[in-house]
């Protein structure tokens, strides 16, 4: 077990590299407007005199060196097309190259600071994702609890099943934007039911917690989104196990469904859920950018948002490894995970 | 256990079914739809940045919004003006002897030769304002007054007096105590090679200016504004609290552009409009300025809304335009291009795009200016039939007549020309897809192919400038002070601000006279040329002027509404009596 994790997690760790590098390599390689660069629309008319093209060049210029991005992006680059045609030749950068600076940086665990605003990437994530994991955190749990629940309660088919089936199925079709924005102008209306606050004001040194009860539509959105899936799964799993061998003896020897359903087809019909449940903790850290934008929350989703828009890739190239190192976190534990639930899994 | 849950979820429901927050007297809470990101007094990256630094800084000036005008700020009065030869310009400034910094040590020439040269020191986050200021290349100070100095600015232009005036003052002594900066010349710093290292001194003085981080932490950068940033929690709230003693409160009479009245301003960050909305009906937001016109005329016309809330419309100085790219062969001719300005349906546009809040115009000076505004050119019609004819007279033909048949012409060496263009802008842009949309379905009419081609917000500008489409479809964001229109409309901006391409040695004289223009009644007989000019060549169609919107709180008075950005004075709002909802 020790040496299959290891093992797992040297890919992983690698995983992350190759895909952080690529993000990396990718974004740099796109060039930066005059607004990512701090200077002025030349098409819009501003106060001041404005620049001639030259002065334009050097702001440009010096905003570049700022910036770390004035030097050659990788150890190789072409260089530009000779004038008489044919192909252009390929140059040795040496160490002098934006990649070699970023990874030597990043294994000093220092991840850079935010073109926008010059401050840490560090810093910048760790806020974001001290709005998310709370709100995503106790979203997940509450979701694995309710389907639990509605799924042992589903898989001895009651009479509610039929309906809230079909209530499942409507709300996994409901776009999270559309449900969303449904319960904020249903239940945080004047005009309908003014139940919810829809902005809650909390100032420096208070967490999440501080929204209170402002949090539970943000809540109610991700678990009515994330539950569906998990439960009908569950339930077919469920369903599934109630069919074999070991669950018919289980119940000729006198035991209820609701039994055997805990003790005996519980344990198995969770393998296939794995997955699934894996793919809750990148979510964790991704934030839901649908939910934050609605409900006006600072976390993880907002932010990477808006860095892709602003190409403020330090912050993005930051939020990829951290998503990524999640998402291959998730399936090794996964695995683990199958290998403990059910031992036959070599 | 079922059963205390249930009671957890009922009390949690319960707390949840309160009302709006209460919150400190005389505060005001503004929406705004994104972080600042920087409060650097060097960089503003955006507006909400601008506004914020507004609250926490000075300048020489500053914005009278009642007068829509620069007014006196720290200066005493407007700068003495003095032209020297046909190259220079001398304006004389003194500061307030009232004016104070935190620790209540004056505001000095000193310190405002210490920020030009701030402004232009290597290693800050300081490009953008660096090309801005850079024709004030020396500052003497008045040997017998530390508060009185000379700006020498290279040029001669009206908007000089204003903007020489327009950047944020910053200490000295917290900054540069030992006063090392003093040792170099402005100029010196202006013309200074960016390749080259910086010495020691200029090195420390960016490694100090990195530590202080004013971007991040405004608190360490004492400012001699009227308020002090105490929270900012990023993509969600920042809170200024009014200094308890503001030097200008002994000024009196108080000028208009010194107001600072709300005790609290906090600025709420919410994304989503349809969330801000609900956040101002159920009273958890006061101010919501730049609302959407659909929201606007929504709320405008509720009876509900209307007993707690009011509205305010004043013209902006935004003009929604579309520009050909007269570098293409089949657009370089000025019929084509008055042909294809006939084909935008401007009244329908208005209403489908800005419910009809929008003012006609004909060109890109704002009829808000006056005698500045060209007003005996008539409006553009939109008028398929016309178009034809113009057409034709510019030399395309149809084989057969009719929207299934496309306008050929052979160009001057014989090729055959093709009437087809890409329209560009930015993608997400409701408004500008609304104009496309209608642009293609008239063209289609006429047998014109018209592809749109929105366009991710970077990679337009860059688009733009390399001439990459054949009409956009953006706007253009003005002030009532400046007419300097050479970088959008001059030869030599072309790559740059003249997107268009259009430029001939007429225009250029016009638009450099118009720059440099001596008095208003010069300049504004010039800017009517241009604009004559501009209509007859038709290199961009100005399509309307857009609104600034504001739904607020009834019981806010002394907003000043405006068209100048950001559209509202946020330091001179005060609360009228609770009768008034």
């Amino acid at each position: 077990m020790g040496q299959f994790f290891f093992q797992r997690a040297g890919q992983a760790i690698l995983s992350v590299w190759a895909l952080a590098s690529l993000v990396f390599l990718l974004s740099r390689g796109a060039p930066l407007s005059d607004e990512n660069l701090g200077l002025s629309n030349a098409a819009e008319l501003s106060n001041g005199t404005p620049a001639s093209a030259q002065a334009r060049d050097l702001a440009r210029q010096a905003a570049r060196q700022r910036l770390g991005v004035s030097e050659p992006l990788f150890y190789f680059s072409r260089q530009a097309p000779a004038p008489g045609g044919g192909p252009a030749p390929w140059q040795w950068n040496g160490r002098r190259n934006q990649y070699h600076r970023w990874l030597g940086a990043m294994l000093r665990g220092d991840w850079g600071t935010s073109f926008r605003n010059g401050q840490p990437v560090v810093a910048r994530l760790g806020a974001a994702l001290a709005c998310t994991i709370p709100l995503t955190g106790a979203a997940a749990g509450l979701t694995l609890w309710l389907a639990l629940v509605l799924a042992l309660a589903l898989a001895r088919r009651p009479w509610w099943r039929r309906p809230a089936l079909a209530l499942l199925a409507g709300l996994q079709a409901l776009p999270l934007f559309v449900l969303a924005t449904g319960l904020l102008l249903s239940l945080a209306n004047p005009d309908v039911l003014d139940w919810f606050p829809v902005y809650s004001q909390t100032v420096d040194g208070e967490g999440i917690y501080a929204l209170g009860s402002y949090l539970i539509l943000p809540l109610a959105c991700l678990v009515l989104t994330a539950l569906p899936e998990l439960t009908l799964q569950l339930m077919v799993s469920l369903a599934h196990e109630l069919g074999t061998g070991y669950a018919t003896t289980a119940r000729a020897k006198g035991l209820a469904t609701k039994q055997v359903l805990r003790r005996h087809t519980l344990r198995n019909a969770l393998v296939p859920l794995l997955p699934l449940v894996a793919d809750l903790l990148p979510a964790l850290v991704a934030g839901a950018v649908v939910v934050e934008f609605v409900f006006s929350l600072p976390g993880m989703g907002r932010l990477l948002a808006e860095a892709a828009a602003n190409h403020d890739y330090p912050v993005l190239v930051g939020g990829v490894l951290l998503v990524g190192a999640a998402r291959l976190l998730a399936l090794v534990l996964a695995d683990a995970g199958a290998r403990w639930l059910d031992p036959r899994i070599a | 256990m079922k059963l205390s849950l249930l009671a957890g979820l009922c009390t949690i429901l319960l707390t949840a079914c309160s009302g709006p927050q209460e919150h400190v007297p005389d505060s005001v809470r503004i929406r705004w739809d994104s972080d600042p990101e920087t409060l650097d007094p060097l960089q503003q990256p955006n507006q909400s940045s601008s506004d914020a630094d507004n609250l926490l800084h000075l300048s020489l000036l500053q914005i009278d919004y009642a007068k829509s005008s620069y007014s006196p700020g720290l200066a005493d009065s407007l700068p003495r003006i003095k032209l020297v030869g046909d190259s220079l310009t001398l304006l004389t400034y003194c500061l307030r002897k009232a004016a104070t910094w935190d620790n209540g040590q004056p505001v000095l020439a000193s310190d405002v030769a210490f920020t030009l040269k701030l402004m232009q020191a290597p290693g800050l986050a300081n490009e953008g304002i660096r090309t801005q200021f850079n024709f004030i290349q020396e500052l003497q100070p008045d040997p017998n007054n530390t508060r009185r100095f000379t700006l020498v600015c290279r040029g001669q232009a009206t908007d000089f007096a204003h903007a020489s005036g327009d950047f944020f003052i910053l200490p000295e002594a917290a900054l540069d105590a030992r006063g090392t900066l003093r040792r170099y010349h402005l100029i010196d710093l202006i013309n200074r090679p960016v390749n080259v290292a910086p010495d020691t001194v200029l090195a420390a003085l960016a490694r100090r200016y990195a530590t202080i981080a004013p971007g991040q932490h405004p608190e360490r950068l004492p400012g001699c504004g009227p308020y002090s940033l105490v929270s900012w929690k990023k993509d969600h709230l920042l809170r200024f609290q009014r200094k308890p003693q503001w030097w200008a409160d002994q000024l009196s009479p108080l000028p208009p552009a010194l107001q600072a009245h709300p005790s609290q301003i906090n600025f709420l960050i919410i994304p989503n409009s349809a969330s801000a909305v609900m956040a101002l009906r159920r009273g958890d937001v006061d101010l919501y300025p730049n609302i959407p016109a659909r929201d606007f005329n929504r709320l405008r016309h509720s009876a509900k809304a209307q007993q707690t809330l009011s509205f305010y419309n004043t013209l902006s100085h935004n003009v929604v335009t579309a520009g050909f790219n007269t570098r293409r062969p089949a657009l370089a001719d000025h019929f084509t291009r008055q042909a294809l300005a006939l084909l935008f349906d401007v009244p329908g546009l208005m209403n489908a795009t800005q419910q009809g809040l929008g003012q006609r115009t004909v060109s890109i000076i704002s009829p808000n200016t006056g005698r500045n505004y060209a007003d005996s050119l008539p409006l553009l019609p939109f008028a398929p039939s016309r178009a034809v004819a113009l057409l034709q007279q510019a030399g395309w033909r149809q084989k057969v007549a009719g929207p299934a048949a496309r306008w050929t012409r052979q160009s001057p060496t014989g090729e055959t020309q093709q009437l087809a263009l890409q329209v560009r802008y930015r993608a997400e842009e409701t408004t500008f897809e609304t104009i496309g949309l209608q642009f293609r379905a008239a063209a289609a009419q006429l047998g014109i192919a018209v592809e749109l081609r929105p366009t991710e917000a970077s990679a337009f500008t860059h688009k733009l400038q390399t001439g990459d489409f054949d009409l956009y479809i953006k706007s253009i964001m003005g002030n009532p002070y400046t007419f300097n229109l050479v970088p959008i409309l001059h030869s030599e901006a072309v790559g740059a601000g003249n997107l268009t391409g259009f430029g001939t040695p007429a225009s250029d004289r016009l638009v450099e006279a118009v720059a440099v223009a001596q008095s208003p009644a010069v300049r504004s007989q010039l800017l009517r040329k241009l604009q004559v000019l501009l209509r007859e060549e038709m290199p961009m169609v100005p399509l309307f002027f857009q609104y600034n919107r504001l739904v607020a709180n009834r019981r806010l008075q002394n907003l000043y509404p405006s068209s100048i950005r950001p559209g509202y004075a946020a330091a001179a709002i005060t609360w009228g009596p609770r009768s008034i909802l």
